[in-house]
């Protein structure tokens, strides 16, 4: 009698959930632009990544191009070259890494802790049309010859406030996304219980939160200083791009590849298909390596700060977490099966290349290392440039293995298994041919040149690092091709294609507008599918 | 049959979700953040000039403390009268929460009066590195007490509403949280920019 006896409160929500009418989906423009649901922001803002990503790809394969032989390609006119290569840095994580990875949070996180929208919708739609908005309006302030080292005094100021949306937008996703893991879990999906990625999106978007800001009030005082006062400090032309590089360095570049870390564990524990023994530590690395890619004190810093033992050795300590992540991901497989998929191969390129990055950056981290000079102005070495494409391409790698992993709940149908098998391959090599090259001459002694041939590197490391931008270029090419299946009507598309564990796979493929059909099962694990497959 | 109803029991849902909560208690933690950033950038700039010799305030420029005292009381007083709205919903006392709501805006007003007052007094041009830190540290700060003011307005509507009674005051706890940091940031300026100068 006692087993089948249910709490009250339980049948009460129950039949609540019965009762209630159904939300009705929206159709049309409306079903777009007028859109909550977070589904909708998430591929609205995948496509926009992958589509402004183009620009961003296509102007670092132009630099690379340029590098092998700067004085007869000269691809770029001389007074606008250095603009264009801030449109390149920024644009890297403005443009591609950050939007990509929360579109594919916004999708997939509801989902995996069993909630049936996102916090704040509204809000989660306002970022979305605000980074929009920001991202043309800074592709204008450069085409209005504003920008860093601009010359039109508003494109400057365009660029600056358009700078602002862009963080603003993040920043409202980061709190949209973090209050849906913090506050919107069922009954008995503790924190220690949820899902990996999900896990990662909370600590990224809380660091997001954490540093981001920083960098707001940065560009207020920018905007002040130019618009409003003598534009002599931060708002003049020649400071504003000094004024942010500590963003493109390590630690603080880590901030937008932290999703990879859950990305990886998690795709490697469904198709395992056992528990997670070490998902404690598991979470402590991704957690510690949050922590650890906290770099907003480097605002304004000097030699003695880039050389102070804090930086030395958070730029050694963060090569930690990952191995021990890579040792928690790697000890399912005692009593689980490996299974290929091409999540899985997305999932190690990531990683591998995240990997790169964080091991560049420790070596970096020590002063004797590098030759050329470091000059207190962060990225001046092209060591760091290398670093900051490494954290960048893991990301990328990672968002568009996401969105393969989860295309039935991104789409409509399944992704073309078989060229999701070679996209990460070709994206591991050209990445690795990207940024080695840097990190070579980097560790030789060459460094960046703004000059009007521009340059960095050697003209040979180039001509790998242009083979290696152009590979990437292709891997992204063979990606979206293999994702086109998604966007074809299928009726009966499987809502498990991976026999999965966790609440997500739960939900209807493509998910309806309140993502689940009936009650969510009781969450007494970490892995709830499991646990109902051994019930059954 | 019992078996099947212990397999698949439906999840209760989330106890008291707290979204509004959570979601300001995370919006608050980022304007800290921003304005760490600005105090710092600040401090540093100062203690760059004045070590080398140099004098922060330009000749000419006043920095009287009264009105930013002032200001930093009245906004130790708003926070009690804030909490006591929170209290006195808590308690169902109506009447004493709109009563407290009303006197927290009044507070909030009276800051905004007494810190446009002290840029009509101190003669200090935004041109100058100094003044442009100040102008834009305090004024990003008016900016927060008006966000401030208009989240604890919409919570005094929703309470008037009846939204929020004896046993969910999220709403009103929400505000509070912000405006309580609102008055720790102009702490921090009060003594970082008014008193230390």
């Amino acid at each position: 009698m006692a087993v089948t006896e249910t709490p009250p409160e339980t049948v009460d929500a129950a039949s609540a959930a019965a009762t209630s009418p159904t939300p009705t989906q929206p159709t049309g423009l409306a079903a777009v632009l007028g859109s909550g649901d977070h589904k909708v922001i998430g591929r609205l803002y995948i496509v926009s990544a992958l589509v402004l990503g183009l620009v961003v790809v296509g102007l670092g394969e132009a630099f690379a191009l340029e590098g092998i032989a700067p004085k007869t390609l000269d691809i770029f006119p001389s007074d606008s070259v250095f603009q264009l290569f801030t449109l390149a840095r920024v644009g890297s994580i403005f443009f591609l890494a950050l939007p990509l990875t929360i579109g594919v949070a916004m999708v997939v996180v509801p989902l995996q802790v069993g909630s049936r929208t996102i916090a704040f919708p509204r809000a989660a739609a306002a970022s979305y049309w605000g980074w929009l908005l920001g991202s043309g309006l800074l592709i204008g302030s450069y085409a209005m010859n504003g920008g860093p080292l601009g010359g039109s005094s508003e494109g400057v100021n365009l660029w600056i406030a358009s700078m602002g949306l862009l963080v603003l937008s993040v920043l409202v996703a980061a709190v949209s996304l973090a209050t849906t893991v913090i506050a919107l879990r069922p009954a008995g999906l503790f924190l220690s219980r949820a899902p990996l990625f999900a896990w990662s999106v909370l600590v990224a978007a809380l660091m997001w939160l954490l540093t981001l800001p920083v960098l707001f009030g940065l560009i207020v005082l920018m905007y002040v200083d130019h618009r409003h006062g003598a534009g002599s400090y931060l708002g003049a032309p020649t400071a504003l791009y000094p004024s942010i590089q500590w963003l493109f360095r390590n630690p603080q570049i880590y901030v937008i590849a932290i999703p990879v870390l859950g990305f990886f564990g998690d795709v490697l524990q469904t198709v395992s298909g056992a528990r997670m023994k070490l998902r404690g530590v598991a979470q402590a690395a991704i957690a510690a390596f949050g922590l650890l890619s906290f770099g907003a004190f480097l605002v304004a810093p000097s030699e003695a700060a880039l050389d102070s033992i804090l930086v030395i050795g958070m730029g050694l300590l963060a090569v930690v977490p990952l191995l021990a992540l890579a040792a928690a991901c790697a000890d399912v497989f005692r009593t689980g099966s490996f299974k290929l998929r091409a999540g899985v191969l997305y999932a190690i390129s990531a990683f591998l290349i995240l990997l790169l990055a964080v091991i560049a950056g420790a070596v970096g981290s020590i002063p004797e290392v590098l030759d050329a000079p470091r000059s207190g102005s962060l990225s001046d070495n092209i060591f760091f440039l290398g670093v900051s494409h490494a954290a960048v391409l893991a990301a990328v790698i990672a968002g568009l293995g996401a969105v393969h992993w989860w295309a039935t709940k991104v789409g409509r149908t399944p992704a073309n298994e078989k060229l999701g098998m070679l996209a990460p391959l070709v994206l591991l090599i050209g990445s690795a041919l990207t940024v080695i090259p840097d990190l070579v001459a980097g560790i030789t002694g060459d460094e960046l040149q703004r000059n009007a041939d521009w340059t960095g590197g050697y003209a040979g490391t180039n001509a790998a690092a242009a083979a290696g931008i152009a590979l990437v270029a292709l891997g992204v090419l063979i990606a979206v091709v293999s994702l086109l299946p998604l966007l074809k009507r299928h009726d009966d598309a499987p809502a498990d294609p991976w026999d999965g564990l966790t609440l997500e796979w739960l939900a209807p493929s493509p998910p309806p507008l309140d993502n689940f059909v009936g009650d969510l099962p009781a969450v007494t694990s970490a892995e709830p599918l499991l646990d109902l497959r051994e019930e059954s | 049959m019992a078996t099947a109803a212990l397999a698949l029991p439906p999840a209760a849902p989330p106890a008291r979700p707290r979204v509004l909560l959570v979601g300001t208690a995370l919006a608050v933690a980022g304007t800290l953040m921003a304005f760490a950033g600005l105090i710092g950038v600040y401090l540093a700039q100062r203690h760059g000039v004045l070590a080398q010799g140099g004098v922060w305030l330009p000749e000419g420029t006043k920095l009287p403390l009264t009105p930013g005292t002032i200001g930093m009381a009245t906004m130790l007083l708003s926070g009690v009268t804030i909490w006591w709205a929170v209290d006195a919903v808590g308690r169902n006392d109506r009447p004493s929460a709109y009563l407290a709501l009303g006197i927290t805006i009044m507070f909030g007003l009276a800051v905004i009066n007494s810190t446009t007052f002290l840029y009509t007094q101190m003669g200090l041009a935004v041109n100058t590195r100094t003044g442009l830190l100040i102008y834009t540290i305090t004024g990003a700060h008016l900016a927060m007490i008006v966000a401030g003011l208009v989240y604890a307005v919409v919570m005094t509507f929703r309470t008037l509403g009846g939204e929020y009674h004896g046993r969910d005051r999220e709403g009103l706890v929400a505000a509070a949280l912000f405006w309580y940091a609102t008055i720790a940031v102009y702490a921090v300026i009060w003594y970082a920019i008014y008193v230390t100068k």
